[in-house]
């Protein structure tokens, strides 16, 4: 490699820019292909939503600023509350990235869900049912869970590519199937006996996600997340994986004629975002719940869609929107328990900055880098 | 009946087609003839009302039309029979003609709609059942459903762009017998072709149109394939470009047997042999769709042969992936530039690291090297002129000529031994072209196999070593161009001349 850089033309600066370039590194590179104009949009698509919904929360009868005070101190207004919204944030963020990488790749994959659930029933299975070694328990659970979602991901993929389904359906159509799956065994030989409603029974105290903050419920799952995040930032922009992961997204064509074979990408991409979204439903069970519980992952996998997009299917851009989504749904909680504001109005609020976020990047689409 | 007044209309630099005259009268039959790009369709879409001319009047029955849409000329009595029919396969042949029925008419009752159909259809020889779902019928019987639609829409003018280029030689006589009763009972047609045979059978005139301009009208009783076929290419090989005589080196690709069908079993490539050197250009001719694609796919890899052999220095590479190709020193540039060959939306050093990013010295144990990719972007920038912004500027922010010199650039820059380029000039200027060109022939000095694929005769006659011509998936004999007959090349383009195919080359 330094005798090809020695050969750049004599005198010219090529030797030094490049280096100058590199040390920007991939977040300078993420961030001019994200575009500082994207976030001001993704800033002026939530200021409008709030306003809409403002609106909204007036013509029920309530008064919209003291809601959104309500909001406010709800996601903010203790270190317990803050630590709710990063818990909460923790799933969207890791399931984003995974979402995010297919979403590059144009493998359209909503199994998330699915994989969040079936991840789950496998790091309980492990935490249950494995001899209890300290330091041992809590990584084999997870990675039980980065395998079960991976599998159930690795299912879609069969079907789509083999037998040419579309990846929509057969991700969406598998999540009913791995919720089910849950469902059943949690009735059935997973079930608590005595509970009298569907869920296991409660983990050994040493597969319980470490605390992050002691005396609060914050546990280390945020860290996992955040290292998700640097993790497919870096594989989606300095690997030839990535690289292969964008060719593919914007041309079967170029892919094909690049010598890149759009199935293994297809599998590939699907097995890491099922791993991540397996891993964010251990890390439910083992961090929040300590138990499976039918109906755990609460829609994650459907949201963290919303979160994919919102960060323009840039990884890093993932973290901002996860932990938006995170906050807001802590805030919403108490602004329904404190004013009476119903809390599925988050999902008005989500809804609406979605649709102005990506009206917005629809219409700058045509300059936009990949 | 039609009289159509220098028809003039520019594109940007491209004159389409310039102060062009044509004249139909009553129970005629025109054909229009010229190569690709010679300005038909663009000259039946300004009469048809798709297009607006810049100059010219369209008088048709007395009448003149200025200005019109669509809608308006099939009101007026034009019918367009496309390439693409109009027509939903889902619905029957009576609901296809009721479809989109002149809003001021009275619409007619499917009954009385069924018995126009079956009326015309008995009239002119047709054969169409109403009743029939259109989905189910073949292409032939599809393209007399749109005669039909057309006939009964009070049609006194037809247009058939390209009718016979997908119907079998039984369905082309019962086309022509169809054209025949439309003439005898007082219709005109006019009738786009490129094939000479069919144009001198069924017309009655004939004009030719050669880079937007009449170069000839002959009654067809006068006139013969060979003079047709001068007229239509109408030059004689142009001088070489300063291009040095060497010996002509090894054998380094051989082609034996190669075919191919699509997926509903049309044959797309039939036996195609060749053999190509080191240091020569062969040239193909062709009209486009006629199995060059499909060619140059199953040589780079894009696609498998049903049968047949690729080998390159002999060793065969029929089954071996893009990459083992790569590697092995295929170059291919593809004609399609926006899906295909770049990806508009990436870098420029993205775009030439394309083909080479999964190896060192652009990328390490998977991982990217940006310093070796943003270098060898830099000196392919400036080796190859190409003026850009910096490395990292969006491909889509490129002229034609310079996002070609990107894939020049990356394909040249590689050191291949065979260069594939199937239409490089396609879309460019006249001086990118020459750049192209120039690109090609330096390539093929220093010792590099070439093969040059394109609808321009006239590149291919300025480029070619030897030359060949490809015409419904059957290669001819690859013929020296000191040997090179312009009459026979463009009779064996239209597919009337027998084609000799090319002998099975010996194994190197």
């Amino acid at each position: 490699m330094t005798t090809t850089h020695q050969e750049g033309p004599p005198g010219s600066t090529g030797d030094t820019v490049p280096v100058v370039k590199r040390e920007g590194g991939m977040l300078a590179k993420s961030i001019r292909a994200n575009g500082l104009r994207t976030m001001l949009l993704v800033v002026a698509a939530v200021l409008l939503a709030f306003a809409v919904t403002a609106v909204l929360i007036a013509i029920s009868g309530k008064n919209p600023s003291s809601a959104y005070w309500a909001l406010i101190k709800g996601a903010f207004g203790s270190t317990d509350r803050i630590a709710f919204a990063l818990n909460r944030s923790t799933p969207y963020i890791l399931t984003g990235v995974g979402i995010a990488l297919c979403f590059r790749a144009k493998v359209i994959n909503i199994g998330a869900e699915g994989q969040i659930a079936i991840g789950g029933l496998a790091a309980t299975a492990v935490a249950l049912y494995l001899p209890q070694l300290p330091l041992v328990l809590i990584p084999a659970a997870i990675v039980a869970g980065a395998i079960g979602g991976a599998a159930w991901a690795w299912v879609a993929a069969v079907i789509s590519v083999k037998r040419g389904v579309h990846v929509v359906l057969t991700t969406l159509l598998l999540n009913f199937v791995g919720l089910l799956i849950v469902g059943h065994l949690l009735h059935g030989i997973l079930g608590d006996p005595g509970a009298g409603f569907p869920q296991s029974p409660i983990l050994p105290e040493m597969a319980w996600f470490p605390k992050l903050l002691p005396g609060t419920d914050l546990h280390i799952g945020i860290l996992v997340a955040v290292v998700a995040v640097v993790a497919g930032n870096f594989v989606l922009w300095r690997t030839t994986f990535g690289f292969r992961l964008r060719l593919m997204g914007e041309s079967h064509a170029a892919a094909d004629y690049a010598g890149v074979s759009t199935s293994q990408c297809t599998f590939a991409v699907m097995l890491i975002a099922g791993a991540m979204a397996g891993v964010a439903g251990g890390i439910e069970v083992l961090g929040v719940h300590y138990r499976l519980i039918e109906g755990f992952s609460l829609g994650f996998g459907f949201s963290a869609v919303a979160v994919a997009l919102l960060g323009a299917t840039n990884p890093v851009a993932v973290l901002p929107a996860g932990l938006f989504l995170g906050f807001l749904e802590a805030g919403a909680l108490s602004m329904q328990r404190e004013v009476g504001v119903p809390s599925s109005l988050v999902f008005v609020i989500v809804g609406m900055t979605m649709v102005f976020v990506l009206s917005s990047i629809g219409m700058s689409t045509r300059l936009r880098r990949v | 009946m039609l009289e159509m007044r220098g028809i003039t209309k520019t594109y940007g630099a491209l004159r389409a087609v310039h102060g062009v005259d044509v004249n139909v009268a009553r129970g005629r039959v025109l054909g229009l003839l010229g190569e690709n790009g010679a300005g038909k369709s663009t000259l039946m879409k300004i009469l048809f009302g798709i297009v607006r001319p810049d100059a010219g009047r369209i008088t048709f029955k007395g009448q003149e039309l200025t200005g019109h849409t669509p809608k308006d000329a099939i009101a007026a009595g034009i019918g367009m029979i496309h390439q693409h029919f109009m027509l939903v396969d889902a619905m029957t042949v009576t609901e296809n003609v009721m479809l989109g029925w002149n809003k001021t008419a009275r619409k007619p009752r499917v009954s009385e709609c069924a018995k126009l159909i079956t009326d015309a259809s008995k009239n002119y020889g047709l054969e169409v059942d109403p009743n029939a779902e259109v989905g189910q019928l073949s292409y032939g019987r599809r393209q007399r459903v749109e005669i039909v639609k057309a006939i009964i829409r009070g049609a006194d003018l037809l247009v058939l762009d390209e009718p016979t280029s997908n119907l079998s030689p039984a369905e082309v006589n019962q086309l022509l017998d169809v054209l025949r009763q439309l003439r005898n009972q007082g219709k005109s047609v006019i009738y786009i072709s490129h094939k000479l045979g069919e144009i001198i059978e069924i017309c009655d005139d004939i004009t030719v149109l050669r880079d937007g301009e009449v170069i000839g009208e002959c009654a067809a009783k006068s006139a013969t394939r060979a003079s047709l076929a001068q007229m239509m290419v109408g030059r004689e090989v142009p001088p070489a470009i300063k291009r040095s005589e060497h010996a002509l080196g090894q054998e380094v690709l051989v082609v034996k047997g190669l075919s191919r069908h699509d997926a509903e079993g049309f044959a797309r490539l039939s036996e195609i042999n060749l053999s190509l050197h080191a240091g020569e250009i062969v040239a193909i001719a062709g009209i486009d769709g006629n199995g060059q694609a499909d060619f140059v796919n199953v040589l780079a890899g894009l696609s498998s042969p049903d049968q047949g052999c690729i080998i390159l220095n002999g060793r065969d590479i029929t089954r071996a992936s893009v990459r083992s190709r790569l590697s092995c020193g295929i170059s291919y540039i593809p004609v399609d530039r926006v899906r295909t060959s770049l990806v508009p939306r990436m870098s420029v050093e993205e775009n030439l690291a394309l083909r080479d990013f999964f190896a060192p010295p652009l990328s390490r144990r998977g991982l990217l090297d940006f310093s070796a990719i943003h270098a060898s972007a830099r000196r392919c920038i400036e080796k190859f002129g190409i003026s850009v912004a910096g490395p990292d500027a969006p491909v889509q922010t490129l002229s034609g000529g310079n996002q070609q010199k990107i894939v020049l650039a990356r394909e040249i820059g590689r050191g291949p031994k065979v260069l594939i380029a199937h239409q490089p000039t396609w879309g460019l200027d006249p001086g990118a072209t020459r750049f192209v060109i120039d690109q090609v022939l330096a390539l093929r000095d220093a010792g590099v196999a070439i093969l040059y694929i394109s609808t321009e005769l006239e590149e291919v006659l300025t480029l070619g070593d030897r030359i060949s011509v490809i015409c419904t998936g059957r290669l001819s004999e690859a013929v020296p161009r000191e040997h090179v007959d312009v009459t026979e090349i463009g009779l064996a383009m239209a597919g009337t001349a027998e084609i000799r195919p090319a002998p099975v080359a010996a194994f190197v």
